[in-house]
């Protein structure tokens, strides 16, 4: 009776403080989430108010398309740059902007503001920088490589995008970096130091295995962010020049919604979401062995 | 030879809160070859910043420092060695033993950065962990040994590489204080087989007095007095060293034709020469609370004020004129509270009464 009770008393306590995100999460996410796993076993066009249940077919023509593979190879591609970049970037200006220079408080702030910036206007504003700016910039000073859009050319809008999704992570995973940085304790450091150990030495041996935990989180974020990327896309090629960078996220987008296939694009979300995660974990469960209790 | 050289080392902050503070001001020390050598003071003196001077953690304002025959700091040459060009060794007081290595690779990490030889890495490491008495834990890794324990590699990684001179920053303020007794002899040990010259900061009396063959003491940037520990117990500089060195009873008193009188006596005076030198008017008067006696006839008059019972000897306090004395007694006198009794110094110290330095600003250092 009285373990009754207090069960009671516990689920009252968790409804009244956790109850009403529990039921936005439940209702936003999780119910869409799996009324979509079922969308995708139909043949809904996304519009038409009446649809049959296909099973598995849908899942089959998946597997089959090529241009889902080849979008999904690009955004594989994008990813990898994008990690090793973001994360080398930050990690730089983390380890510079710890170091004791001049306004180096400031400075943080200045490299994190194009975070704060959303992904459809960072785009905007950087195809206007690709496709205008630069190209003025380069006919004036005769540089060739400049002289031409960037965005006109298939190789070159694709790094565009990576440049574009460096430049607005860097500063986020940077104060990351910075976090485990300043919490290693001096002395640790000052032991290296006094044991004759140079700064590339210092970086190698004691502060980087250190760093493991921050690696982890930035690198699982930035992971996730890179496959799920969507606005940058969007605002800076729209998936051009003849969807030579249309990215995974917005090829299902269209497919769902566009070409109207809504169920095969249902089934292309949750393929890519089967995907991600089980990068995502595969990497945050071999990298939390690397980790040191402080 | 002398293997650690300050000259005229000066070193100032300059700090939001308190702007301009000299925290170590014109020190001139010589250590030499062999010498454990201590820095003792209150938190603040200056003490661990003079060490990390000699580290090179931090740079001079002035001065110069040499370690042996070769110059680390010059200022006014602008010459400066960075710490880990310095061939020191040094153990901090919060261990410092990088947790991501085992015991082995901790201790190694200063030969493997002179890049030697696997066989000597082996055997050098070895040699240092049976010295500190680590020995069978070289696979352990340091969040699994005790604080003693991890104290001891921090101790094994500093010589390891036979350095001239080793650098102790407060090393066992971090320890119970039976430990800190065991690791005070392991430490004596080690420097007596291996002849190392010991810088030891720390501000702990008794471990300064009892392992050092010279201390030094220092308030406020200044240093009050180097000497043996021996030599600086009986005789103190100043008031500052001889309050910090063990329980002091300070005795304000006036003098006149000759005859000296507690302040607030009532014109009875104390039986006691004045030093020939004293040229003062008024002085204090320092002595040892196990050095005064109660007689039950002559002596000061006073009346016991409290008795307190600790076992090892019992603690009277009494008021002479109007400053209390704290008197320590292994033999029970018989005395009770309120008795009249008298009260005779066995030693005094003389110092002038002249005032040195602020509490206030003792207490602006302190927050440093």
């Amino acid at each position: 009776m009285n373990t009754v009770k207090s069960f009671l008393k516990k689920a009252k306590t968790f409804l009244i403080f956790a109850g009403p995100t529990t039921f936005i999460f439940l209702s936003v996410v999780i119910l869409p989430f799996i009324f979509g796993i079922y969308l995708s076993l139909t043949n809904w066009d996304g519009i038409a108010s009446d649809y049959r249940f296909i099973g598995f077919s849908n899942y089959q023509t998946v597997f089959q398309d090529q241009f889902f593979w080849n979008s999904f190879l690009l955004t594989v591609k994008y990813v990898l740059y994008t990690v090793v970049f973001v994360n080398l970037v930050a990690f730089i200006l983390a380890y510079l902007l710890t170091s004791g220079v001049k306004g180096q408080k400031f400075l943080r702030a200045v490299f994190f503001v194009p975070n704060l910036i959303g992904g459809i206007i960072l785009g905007l504003i950087w195809h206007f920088v690709f496709s205008r700016a630069l190209v003025f910039i380069g006919k004036k000073l005769s540089l060739g490589i400049f002289s031409y859009s960037w965005l006109a050319n298939p190789q070159k809008a694709f790094w565009a995008l990576v440049i574009v999704s460096v430049w607005q992570y860097s500063g986020y995973m940077m104060l990351i970096y910075i976090a485990g940085l300043v919490n290693i304790p001096k002395e640790l450091v000052e032991a290296a130091i006094i044991d004759g150990a140079n700064g590339g030495q210092r970086v190698r041996k004691i502060i980087l295995p250190l760093m493991v935990p921050s690696f982890v989180v930035c690198i699982f974020l930035t992971l996730q962010r890179g496959f799920m990327v969507y606005d940058v896309n969007l605002a800076l090629t729209d998936g051009g020049p003849f969807r030579s960078t249309e990215l995974i996220s917005m090829h299902v987008y269209k497919k769902a919604f566009l070409a109207q296939e809504y169920g095969i694009g249902q089934s292309q979300a949750f393929i890519l979401f089967i995907i991600v995660a089980a990068i995502t974990l595969t990497q945050v469960y071999f990298s939390k062995k690397w980790e040191v209790e402080m | 030879m002398d293997h650690v050289i300050l000259k005229n080392v000066t070193k100032t902050f300059v700090t939001k809160a308190f702007g301009k503070v000299t925290a170590v001001n014109n020190v001139n020390l010589n250590i030499k070859e062999g010498e454990c050598f201590s820095f003792l003071g209150p938190s603040g003196c200056g003490k661990t910043t003079t060490l990390r001077l000699i580290a090179g953690f931090e740079d001079l304002s002035s001065g110069e420092i040499w370690l042996g025959d070769q110059p680390v700091s010059i200022k006014n040459k602008n010459f400066y060695l960075p710490p880990e060009k310095r061939g020191l060794g040094m153990v901090f007081q919060a261990f410092a033993v990088w947790p991501h290595l085992n015991v082995f690779e901790n201790v190694a990490f200063p030969l493997r950065i002179l890049k030697k030889e696997k066989s000597v890495v082996l055997d050098k490491v070895k040699q240092a962990l049976k010295h500190t008495n680590l020995s069978g834990l070289e696979e352990k890794f340091p969040a699994e040994l005790s604080g003693g324990q991890q104290q001891r590699i921090a101790l094994a990684r500093a010589i390891v590489t036979n350095p001239k001179v080793l650098l102790l920053d407060e090393p066992l303020s971090n320890l119970d204080p039976k430990l800190r007794e065991i690791m005070r002899f392991e430490i004596k040990d080690l420097q007596k087989k291996f002849n190392f010259t010991i810088v030891y900061v720390t501000h702990d009396q008794t471990e300064a007095m009892a392992l050092s063959d010279r201390m030094l003491v220092m308030d406020m940037g200044v240093i009050q007095q180097i000497d043996t520990p021996t030599n600086m117990y009986n005789n103190p500089r100043n008031k500052f060293v001889y309050g910090f060195l063990g329980l002091s009873n300070f005795l304000k008193v006036n003098l006149s034709d000759g005859k000296v009188y507690p302040v607030g006596s009532d014109g009875v005076s104390i039986d006691c020469t004045i030093p020939v030198d004293f040229s003062e008017d008024q002085a204090i008067l320092a002595s040892r609370p196990n050095e005064i006696d109660l007689l039950p006839e002559g002596g000061y008059p006073a009346r016991i004020k409290s008795r307190l019972f600790l076992s090892d000897y019992i603690e009277y306090r009494v008021d002479v004129g109007q400053t209390e004395i704290r008197i320590q007694s292994y033999e029970d006198k018989g005395f009770k509270d309120g008795d009249l009794c008298g009260v005779k110094f066995n030693r005094l110290k003389w110092y002038s009464a002249k005032e040195e330095i602020s509490e206030a600003e003792r207490e602006r250092r302190k927050v440093i």
